[in-house]
């Protein structure tokens, strides 16, 4: 009888590491995804010199779109400002710089440059590099927030005192942003 | 189209004569080979044989003369047809592309597509086509790979072999520059168990980490691995996803995804036979090469359906 009475214990025992491991886990995978935005969104900063550059030499009309678009990014890079207000800035950011791309086509010139050119599709790629990350972590959030949620392992989390995480909601200009991103190549 | 088959017609003429000519040699050699077989079998139910196992050994034999018959009949007129004929319609679909009947995709890229992890003891193949479509390099080719299993029996050990994959296995350069592994495989656990079947997916230890996708239609259809959970997402973006879901419609069977150093491979599974001569029916049918086209055509589309030639990001 003893013996059964300890064999339950063990099992008890046992899932519940197994299950604090998990949740540890999901947790880490979390803060991995949202450090590589982060990582992504700094490659979208360091582009954004050259391409104001660039763009000014040809493209004088757009001179405040492109103050609009240095003053955000300073912004951005100061490092005083709060998780919430950085991805309001980051989304500005991406809004301005999807008006700017559909703004160059009026410049035949500018479009024939070759740095431009190539600055373009790094900032395309950062873009679409950037939207993935941000799916990559609303992914592991989901999974994090429905290991929190569902038995048995909510019990164990709510021990751990593990709330439910939110998710990243991607704003409605980046979406758009995609149909001008092929406009490009038509 | 019309002009290709207006230059082809004499050729086409020359081969429906020759092709009547393997069909009667063959028809002569079943003739000879059928009474032979009778006769063996009477004679072995005349000895009252023990064994009636026995009685499968004429049968064998006869099947396999049989197909050697076909084989050694036809061998000549079916390679020279490939060359002959369907070397120039392949040649007419696009400015690059080049034909090898006896070639194929090399192990070492179906090996490194890690989409079939099985060792293939017989790796064969044919109709080896490569090229350039606007902006995308690619290749591809007829593959069938086997894999052996030794079986005990009472005389002894017994040698068959199974397949791995069969179809067309085909490889293009890819829009995005990428550096890990992520594998688009067909779905067979979670459709059937749901929930319990994608927890038996995260737990599958031969495979890269699962990815969970955003679009429900993808998840039940596809299994996502990748060393990568970010690089997975940058290279399936939403579009993506419906492209090959729908590429999968048109196609009408499995098809597995591999996508490694800036590369695509995709193995497409089926069972028919593509780019083959005519044997048992006429080859100066008009729509004859017009299939041949369709054929290729299907398999090159997937360059347009994925969106492949899209070249808006750093790789050019």
């Amino acid at each position: 009888m003893l013996e059964i009475l300890f064999i339950c214990l063990g099992v008890l025992v046992l899932g519940y590491f197994l299950i604090y491991n998990s949740l540890v886990g999901k947790k880490n995978d979390v803060e991995k995804a949202f450090a590589s935005i982060d990582t992504l969104l700094k490659k979208r900063y360091d582009l954004i010199p050259n391409l104001v550059a660039t763009v000014k030499q040809y493209a004088e009309h757009e001179s405040s779109t492109l103050e609009e678009i240095t003053a955000l990014r300073a912004k951005a890079i100061s490092g005083n400002v709060s998780s919430e207000e950085a991805v309001n800035l980051n989304n500005q950011l991406t809004q301005s710089l999807g008006g700017l791309m559909v703004a160059v086509e009026a410049y035949p010139d500018l479009k024939a440059n070759e740095n431009f050119l190539q600055l373009q599709r790094s900032l395309n790629e950062t873009e679409e590099q950037i939207s993935a990350s941000r799916r990559a972590f609303n992914a592991a959030v989901t999974d994090y927030n429905n290991a929190v949620e569902m038995v048995p392992s909510n019990m164990v989390a709510q021990m751990m005192n593990y709330q439910r995480k939110t998710l990243f909601e991607i704003p409605e200009a980046e979406r758009k942003n995609v149909d001008v991103g092929e406009l490009f190549d038509k | 189209m019309e002009s290709l088959r207006a230059e082809l017609l004499p050729h086409l003429e020359d081969f429906e004569a020759w092709r009547k000519r393997c069909v009667r040699n063959f028809a002569i050699s079943i003739f000879v080979i059928i009474p032979l077989l009778v006769a063996a079998l009477i004679l072995i139910h005349r000895s009252n044989p023990e064994d009636m196992d026995v009685y499968w050994f004429p049968v064998v034999i006869g099947g396999m003369l049989i197909g050697g018959a076909y084989y050694v009949t036809t061998r000549d007129y079916r390679s020279s047809f490939k060359r002959k004929i369907i070397r120039p319609v392949i040649e007419s679909y696009l400015e690059e592309i080049d034909y090898a009947p006896k070639e194929w995709i090399s192990r070492h890229k179906y090996e490194e597509s890690k989409i079939f992890l099985r060792w293939p003891d017989r790796y064969k193949g044919e109709d080896y086509i490569w090229g350039k479509k606007g902006k995308t390099d690619f290749e591809f080719s007829e593959l069938h790979t086997q894999y052996k299993k030794t079986t005990r029996t009472k005389n002894g050990t017994r040698t068959t072999y199974h397949t791995i994959f069969k179809g067309v296995f085909f490889i293009a350069d890819f829009h995005k520059d990428f550096k890990g592994r992520t594998l688009v495989l067909p779905d067979t656990v979670e459709g059937l168990l749901g929930k319990f079947g994608q927890m038996l997916q995260d737990v599958n230890f031969t495979r890269p980490d699962l990815v969970k996708l955003e679009d429900p239609e993808f998840e039940d259809a596809f299994c996502v691995y990748s060393e990568d959970q970010v690089e997975a997402r940058y290279i399936l973006s939403t579009s993506l996803m419906r492209r090959i879901l729908d590429y999968k419609e048109k196609f009408g069977n499995k098809i597995y995804l591999s996508f490694y150093q800036s590369r695509v491979y995709i193995a497409l599974a089926c069972r028919r036979n593509r780019f083959e001569a005519r044997v048992f029916s006429s080859v100066t049918q008009p729509g004859l090469l017009k299939e041949y086209l369709a054929d290729l055509e299907l398999i090159l589309d997937i360059i347009d359906d994925l969106n492949l030639n899209l070249r808006i990001w750093s790789k050019e």
